[in-house]
């Protein structure tokens, strides 16, 4: 991996996400820091691309490497975390049933891809479907059921449904730039994902390969 | 270029940016005026608009302090210079400030600004040099604000109504 992909590229497109991820557009704009849950979530993502060998953490931090390599791939790895936590936030729903089930399932699905260690190919096609996944759950179908709707009859059959799902359905309406937002940072990160330094060949994946003595 | 060089810059590049995503989230500003301001101000540069200062200033000296607030905000749109935060405090303070009760709404709003103002204020003290104010220091404004806000039995004394406006 050249050294400008490492100290300048993913970096700046991990802080990007990261800074677009916590944005909540409404009346006012906000920064929303990420949650506990999304910090664990990120943390099963990183994990899951190490096991993938889509992230090879001994090409970012290495004995042999120099203090300033170290410090850029401390950096690379710290910004990977923060992006990929805001960037769950974002795409999770603010509140209700959506907010549990949309929790559960990318638990769920991180854990999956995390046991199932799919190669690296397999492992980016299925983060860009969680995260396409959510993204649409999220910004077109919610957003769709609580946004104020244009005809009679369909803010009488959302107002149906909020009744019959106790207001546990509906979120607050999303201004349209919020999905273009989200829609922008999710192929973003996808990018930097798809860019983060691989295990060389020869090696299974980044990680030390485990020593295994043939039972005598 | 050498790596080495690449690497040192974009290390500051990067700790940089990370600094500035850190500070939006620390102090949420709420449109560019107060993102460039604020910039602005770390690096010592934030300068108000000093003729907008001098026309609120001349607003508030003539009771119309809805157009004292407005030239005042134009002339510190980033919200970063603690005189004017105090005088748009004081002008909450003076249109809010009633003979028979205060207007708790107003009130409100002028706490917001004067705590605004004492964040802003090296080492949270203020002093304003005015002869037409009779609260000069951020925090009798500020204990102003909070007692008119207060409901205590004194503000059933009838003689309330002789009261002066400070």
């Amino acid at each position: 991996m050249s050294a400008v992909r490492e100290a300048v590229v993913l970096p700046l497109i991990f802080l990007t996400v990261t800074l677009l991820g916590g944005v909540q557009l409404g009346r006012t704009v906000s920064l929303v820091p990420p949650s506990l849950f999304t910090l664990v979530l990120s943390t099963m993502l990183l994990a899951a691309l190490v096991r993938s060998g889509a992230l090879a953490p001994d090409r970012l931090l290495a004995g042999s490497r120099s203090g300033l390599a170290n410090a850029n791939g401390v950096v690379v790895l710290a910004t990977l975390f923060a992006a990929a936590s805001q960037l769950l936030g974002m795409l999770t729903p603010r509140s209700g049933l959506p907010l549990f089930f949309v929790s559960v399932f990318l638990f769920v699905l991180l854990l999956n891809t995390l046991v199932a260690q799919p190669d690296r190919v397999r492992l980016l096609r299925s983060l860009a479907v969680i995260l396409g996944s959510a993204l649409v759950l999220k910004f077109v179908i919610l957003a769709a059921l609580s946004g104020p709707s244009g005809s009679r009859t369909a803010r009488v059959l959302v107002a149906l449904f909020d009744a019959a799902t106790f207001g546990t359905i509906a979120q607050e309406p999303q201004p349209p730039g919020g999905g273009y937002l989200a829609f922008f940072a999710a192929g973003l990160f996808l990018i930097g994902v798809g860019a983060l330094p691989t295990p060389r060949p020869g090696s299974s994946s980044g990680l030390p390969a485990l020593q295994t003595h043939p039972q005598r | 270029m050498r790596e080495p060089v690449i690497r040192g810059v974009g290390l500051v590049a990067s700790l940089g940016y990370a600094a500035a995503v850190a500070w939006l989230y620390a102090t949420q500003p709420q449109n560019v005026a107060q993102v460039t301001g604020g910039f602005a101000s770390m690096v010592g540069v934030y300068k108000i608009d000093a003729q907008a200062f001098a026309d609120g200033i001349r607003f508030f000296r003539g009771n119309q302090f809805v157009e004292a607030r407005a030239a005042l905000q134009r002339a510190d749109p980033a919200e970063r210079d603690a005189h004017t935060q105090f005088y748009i405090a004081y002008s909450y303070y003076r249109e809010g400030w009633g003979r028979l009760y205060n207007d708790d709404a107003l009130f409100g709003k002028g706490v917001a600004a004067v705590d605004k103002a004492i964040a802003l204020a090296p080492g949270g003290r203020l002093a304003v040099d005015d002869p037409d104010l009779q609260m000069r220091s951020a925090d009798e404004l500020r204990a102003e604000l909070q007692r008119g806000m207060t409901r205590e039995a004194s503000d059933f004394n009838p003689l309330r109504v002789f009261g002066a406006r400070k």
